[in-house]
């Protein structure tokens, strides 16, 4: 871990990387209450536990239509 | 051309308000970032968790180490995000009848096409470019003039022109099969064969997937730009032959 | 010029014929009413009026022009509403018309123009919301607005009405009486009261072929006098009548209702005599004897039953 400590400014596009997505996604779950599928408990938590993948599959698959 | 003009606009609106542009930018941006950083600092990893006492021998790091993790990670990742994310463009039109108010006007059918092409392709060289500076950037914070190889812009561009023509597949597969899923069967099964006709000696040469295959060969020096030149001809023949198709069966189609 | 000639047009999917050698005609400037059941083949025909369906056989023209099918040469004549229009979700209202501007060939100033006076009309032009969130009857009416944008020369709408209610309705209408001035309109519809207050042609489509066709007032010279209603004062005096034996044939084709019935008739002066003399030779004398006009709806029933 003392080598990833060492190079923090190096990960830091990373972790805003992951940031964006989340904030992201979750700014969209609380504006809209229908998805294509699982609902907002499920989506929240896949959100901000699942990094990265779980905005990308929220984003691209579980975003209901824009109402 | 107004027309072209304006549906290749509407295709760039609909990839930025539906977060397509969002998730490809971040996705490309983030393995331009991880393939350096792994090739650089997974062997020391690696060497922290081993057990005490057992020793692996771990050659240092090379900027090869992070191109090599550049190309698979854009294959293997990029590539699949891409045409995931391209599948459900004509699928969306026709399942939900968006384009028959638009043709009503008097656009011509292909328009939708090429102006379909344009925009992925646009998003996919844009993505892919960020990528591969980010990774460049880093590689050469790391190594130096070590990350630059005189091979490397064509191998950089064997990869891109390959992806073109997974776009214009997914293309061609929506427009035949009218769903996602046909979309990207098609594609998936173009790959495959690839694969399947790369057992037959001597055709590899001339296969498209070599373009997706065979970059480190080129860093590495054990392949030349001639070896992918056949390659490279295919995939655009290819390409403008998918092209060609999705207008003719478009064309055909009752909308 | 005619705005739009079909010439024996067929059409079937399957083993199931929808569009049985139909041929029709609508004159520029004229509002045409295309009726039928559910079902009729209504949306196919105006399908293949744009080219998005291949007609098996027979010819469609727009303006003297052929309509090809795949191609959309024509089209820029046409104003298309289709019965549930669709729109890309995440556009604004203003946007999707550009891009229809656009789709139609016109300048971008001239798209501006049209779009903010057509989104004006149809009342969606403080309108900021994403078309996602529109209603049904707004879409319809944007429908509307892209529909006329390019000022096209023959406006299809298929089914305008049917989906929206009371008030959607009469907004929809009073917007196609606004435009008939400049253009010809060919509306389908189920919905008789809606042809009767805009159309001033019609056609009935039943079983693939137009079972009536022509201007509101050849049809109901046509059919003029098709039934005699025969009312009485007293139950008695309705049965005897109806017990009649020189009359029996005509009951055949009458409903009856209490104390009278309607007789349909194709020859309403004979009838009449007959049905007058009998009353004479058996001293009765009815409490009404009418001749009835139909109305649209007996004239649909009568075409398609």
């Amino acid at each position: 871990m003392k080598v990833l400590l060492e190079n923090l400014p190096l990960l830091l596009p990373l972790i805003i990387i992951e940031l964006v997505l989340m904030t992201v996604a979750l700014v969209h779950i609380f504006r809209h209450p229908n998805y294509r599928f699982g609902n907002r408990a499920v989506w929240i938590l896949a959100v901000v536990f699942i990094q990265i993948i779980g905005p990308v599959i929220y984003l691209l698959f579980g975003r209901g239509e824009d109402e | 051309m107004r027309e072209y003009g304006a549906f290749t606009k509407k295709e760039f609106l609909e990839f930025f308000r539906t977060y397509k542009y969002l998730v490809m930018g971040l996705v490309f941006l983030l393995l331009g970032i991880m393939s350096p950083l792994a090739a650089k600092f997974l062997p020391e990893l690696m060497k922290e968790f081993m057990p005490e006492g057992m020793q692996i021998a771990l050659a240092e790091p090379s900027a090869l180490d992070a191109w090599a993790q550049f190309f698979k990670n854009v294959t293997q990742i990029g590539l699949i995000i891409l045409v995931i994310l391209f599948s459900g463009s004509m699928a969306s039109e026709y399942g939900k009848g968006t384009l028959v108010t638009i043709l009503a006007k008097g656009m011509p059918r292909k328009t939708v096409i090429f102006a379909k092409f344009t925009a992925a392709s646009a998003a996919w060289t844009g993505a892919y470019l960020l990528c591969f500076l980010t990774a460049w950037f880093y590689a050469w914070y790391f190594w130096r003039g070590e990350a630059w190889s005189a091979a490397l812009l064509f191998s950089v561009f064997c990869l891109w022109l390959f992806g073109i023509l997974l776009i214009a597949a997914s293309l061609f597969g929506g427009v035949l099969f009218r769903t996602i899923y046909g979309s990207l069967l098609f594609t998936g099964g173009i790959v495959v064969l690839q694969f399947l006709l790369n057992i037959v000696p001597k055709a590899g040469k001339y296969l498209p997937v070599s373009l997706a295959s065979q970059n480190m060969a080129l860093l590495q020096g054990t392949a030349v730009t001639a070896d992918l030149a056949w390659a490279a001809v295919t995939t655009a023949v290819l390409t403008v032959l998918f092209l060609a198709g999705s207008c003719f069966v478009f064309g055909k189609k009752q909308i | 010029m005619n705005a739009l000639k079909i010439e024996s047009l067929k059409k079937s999917f399957g083993a199931n014929t929808v569009i049985n050698d139909m041929s029709l005609e609508i004159p520029e400037h004229s509002v045409f009413g295309f009726l039928g059941q559910n079902g009729a083949g209504k949306t196919t025909t105006m399908k293949m009026i744009l080219g998005f369906l291949e007609p098996d056989g027979g010819s469609i023209e727009v303006f003297g022009e052929p309509v090809v099918y795949g191609k959309s040469g024509t089209n820029r004549y046409v104003g298309y509403l289709p019965d549930v229009p669709q729109f890309y979700s995440y556009m604004k209202p203003m946007e999707y018309l550009r891009l229809c501007g656009a789709a139609a060939g016109m300048g971008p100033g001239e798209t501006e123009a049209a779009g903010t006076r057509l989104l004006d009309m149809v009342g969606l032009k403080n309108n900021g919301k994403k078309i996602g969130g529109f209603s049904r009857g707004m879409k319809q009416r944007l429908g509307i607005a892209q529909a006329l944008l390019h000022s096209p020369k023959l406006l299809i709408c298929d089914e305008p009405t049917s989906a929206l209610d009371p008030v959607g309705r009469k907004e929809i209408l009073e917007i196609l009486e606004q435009v008939t001035e400049k253009t010809t309109v060919l509306f389908s519809t189920h919905i008789l009261s809606d042809v009767e207050r805009v159309c001033d042609r019609v056609a009935v489509l039943h079983e693939g072929k137009l079972a009536l066709c022509g201007t509101m007032e050849e049809i109901r010279a046509a059919k003029k006098r098709s039934g005699i209603y025969v009312e009485f004062r007293e139950k008695e005096e309705w049965k005897k009548f109806r017990g009649l034996p020189e009359l029996s044939h005509l009951f055949i084709h009458a409903e009856a209702s209490g104390r009278g019935a309607a007789i349909r008739t194709a020859d309403v002066d004979r009838t009449g005599n007959e049905i007058l003399q009998a009353l004479e030779r058996h001293e009765m004398v009815p409490l009404k004897f009418e001749i009835e006009e139909p109305g649209l709806e007996d004239l649909f029933m009568e075409a398609v039953l």
